[in-house]
């Protein structure tokens, strides 16, 4: 566990700080409070890091066992465009969840919470400079197309809440339960990424998972420890947080956090290409499983803090009641309680995208009774959205036989900033892109 | 009980054991106490999540160990792992878990730079002094000093 630390050359480590200051303003709050919230902690550096002592060899796919590659050009042209896409994928919902966090942070219950937040936004800061670093350490002309490092890095500093590539990183927080069920649910799917690629064929993407993964592990933390601080108060009737809330909010984001898998019947060329060890689905089945426990664990910090006189294993065995009657137990109804939303429920791409399933797996046929049974489950301000207005348009062009789900998928509109490219300047509006996503968009995610 | 061929699994520690570390605790002090492991979790993963392990049986954790990686304390410049806190379900006691879990935290400290491994013990507690002697822990010239402070009446002791 021996990291070698990088700073970028200093225009490019500048024009990360000139973003950093328009995007995330309390960078030095946090550095000022580092000691507080963080003492003994190492201090925050805003560099790459690269594991040393890494395995050199390729672990999967078609070259396993061959050395890995240390540049661009050691890879195929195709190995080189697809890689090149991940990377600039990854470096895009790194910045992008710093925007996303910074609109509700405030809006924190207290203060250990919003600084958690804000490490892990500083961590995700130093994630983006990391693709950043992967960008303009080798020469990606060759499968670029021609653009150049600093191109790339322009167009990935310029992109608003709008325009990154995956589109967990599109959408508004509403409320701070949004920060710690994004940390929860969205770096989770992060955390697989992320331990996929450290079989990586492209051995300085492989070195910089490790540094990466050990500040996932936080991010978790961020997320699943004040939801379950959360889940506590409700139990206490807490007038302002209650268990249908977060439900919500677990609806909002677990469709888009098993899409940035990338289709389900994908994934392929990933471990084929030595870039990745799992398949897309193989990957969203884990996933689902670890969310599933989570959910499990909310819940059983919910009854114990309901019902104080039981203990660990009436808890367990009240849940598992509850679960499987879907009753009641002394007033709490399996309604009151979290539950994994259907993998189907709100999906607007990969197998089941643009079906009506409901979150607990029932099949609508009518979209309007559809679009009723997701006002219900998802928070108010998101249902006011113009998300939900452009999902809604597409599904009842899907239902009505006039749009094909191919096209539906690609019709989702992106906030495109058009011109300039400092992030302070509002040239930015709405556009209908041709073709999905954003150049080099990859056929699996990544995430933050 | 538990099975006498339980797979047994000892992995790095994630946000999703607090709930199993608080059971185990529960069993063993017989207190819950959720808040106070959320809180050292919390800790412990952001240090490095790598040096603390849990033990899982039949995908179920049994024992955890917690542990991190210091230097520049108490005048020690020369990096060391120090281990807080460990606890093993009483129901799985005896089959050298606790062996388990830290003979893989010192693999990993000593990847990491550590020239030595430390924790503290109450000396009365011969269950665990005797479980670290087993270990290979001996008595360290360090010697953990205090002073028992007297809390003005009516001031609660922490
Ligand atoms: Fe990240
Ligand atoms: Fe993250």
């Amino acid at each position: 566990m021996k990291v070698h630390e990088i700073t970028l050359e200093k225009k490019y480590h500048d024009a990360v700080e000139h973003w950093r200051r328009h995007n995330f303003k309390d960078y030095e709050l946090l550095l000022e409070n580092w000691d507080r919230y963080f003492p003994t902690d190492e201090r925050f550096c805003l560099c790459a890091k690269l594991e040393l002592g890494t395995s050199d060899q390729v672990q999967v796919g078609e070259h396993r066992g061959e050395k890995k590659r240390v540049a661009p050009d050691e890879l195929t042209e195709e190995e080189a465009r697809h890689l090149l896409g991940i990377i600039r994928a990854q470096a895009s919902t790194e910045f992008g969840s710093i925007q996303q966090h910074s609109g509700t942070l405030e809006r924190a219950h207290d203060d250990q919470d919003r600084f958690w937040v804000l490490r892990v936004m500083a961590e995700e800061l130093r994630h983006g400079y990391q693709m950043i670093h992967l960008l303009l350490s080798q020469d990606w002309s060759k499968a670029s197309g021609g653009v150049t490092g600093r191109e790339m890095v322009e167009e990935i500093l310029s992109m608003q809440t709008g325009n990154h590539v995956l589109d967990a990183f599109n959408l508004d927080y509403d409320s701070f339960l949004d920060n710690i069920t994004f940390a929860a649910l969205i770096d989770r799917v992060g955390k697989y990424q992320l331990t996929m690629q450290k079989v990586c064929a492209y051995r300085p993407m492989a070195d910089s998972m490790p540094p990466m993964l050990r500040e996932e592990a936080f991010h978790l933390a961020a997320g699943v420890i004040p939801l379950r601080r959360w889940a506590k108060r409700a139990a206490a009737g807490d007038p302002f947080i209650t268990m249908t809330a977060i439900q919500h909010a677990v609806n909002k984001w677990l469709p888009r956090g098993l899409e940035m898998f990338g289709d389900e019947r994908g994934g392929e060329t990933n471990v084929k290409f030595g870039f990745k060890d799992m398949k897309n689905r193989e990957a969203q089945d884990l996933y689902l499983e670890e969310v599933r426990r989570m959910i499990r664990d909310i819940n059983a910090r919910f009854l114990r803090a309901r019902f104080p006189e039981i203990g660990a294993e009436q808890a367990e065995q009240v849940l598992a009641d509850l679960e499987r009657n879907r009753g009641a137990h002394r007033g709490v109804r399996h309604d009151d309680l979290l539950r994994l939303p259907d993998r189907r429920f709100f999906r607007r791409k990969g197998e089941p995208a643009f079906a009506m399933v409901g979150v607990d797996g029932e099949a609508f046929t009518d979209v309007e009774e559809y679009l009723r049974h997701l006002a219900k489950n998802l928070n108010e301000g998101y249902v006011a959205s113009r998300d939900m207005r452009n999902y809604a348009e597409a599904l009842r062009g899907v239902a009505a036989g006039t749009l094909a789900v191919a096209d539906a998928v690609k019709k989702m509109p992106k906030l495109k900033r058009v011109g300039g490219t400092c992030p302070c300047s509002k040239g930015v509006r709405w556009v209908m892109e041709e073709g999905e996503g954003a150049p080099g968009a990859p056929a699996s995610g990544a995430g933050a | 009980m538990p099975e006498a061929q339980a797979n047994i699994r000892v992995r790095p520690l994630d946000e999703l054991d607090i709930g199993a570390i608080v059971r185990i605790d529960e069993r063993i002090t017989g207190i819950y106490r959720p808040e106070v492991w959320e809180q050292r979790v919390g800790y412990y993963l952001r240090r490095d999540p790598e040096a603390c392990r849990v033990a899982e049986a039949d995908g179920k954790v049994v024992g955890f160990m917690l542990a991190d990686l210091r230097a520049g304390e108490f005048g020690l410049e020369e990096p060391g792992g120090w281990i807080e806190r460990f606890g093993i379900d009483p129901d799985w006691r005896g089959r050298d878990l606790g062996r388990l879990l830290f003979e893989a935290i010192v693999a990993h400290l000593k990847a990491a730079g550590a020239a030595s491994v430390r924790t503290l013990a109450d000396r009365g507690d011969t269950r665990i002094t005797g479980f670290l002697q087993k270990l290979g822990f001996a008595p360290s010239p360090l010697q953990a000093l205090e002073i028992r402070l007297a809390q003005p009446p009516g001031e609660q002791r922490r």
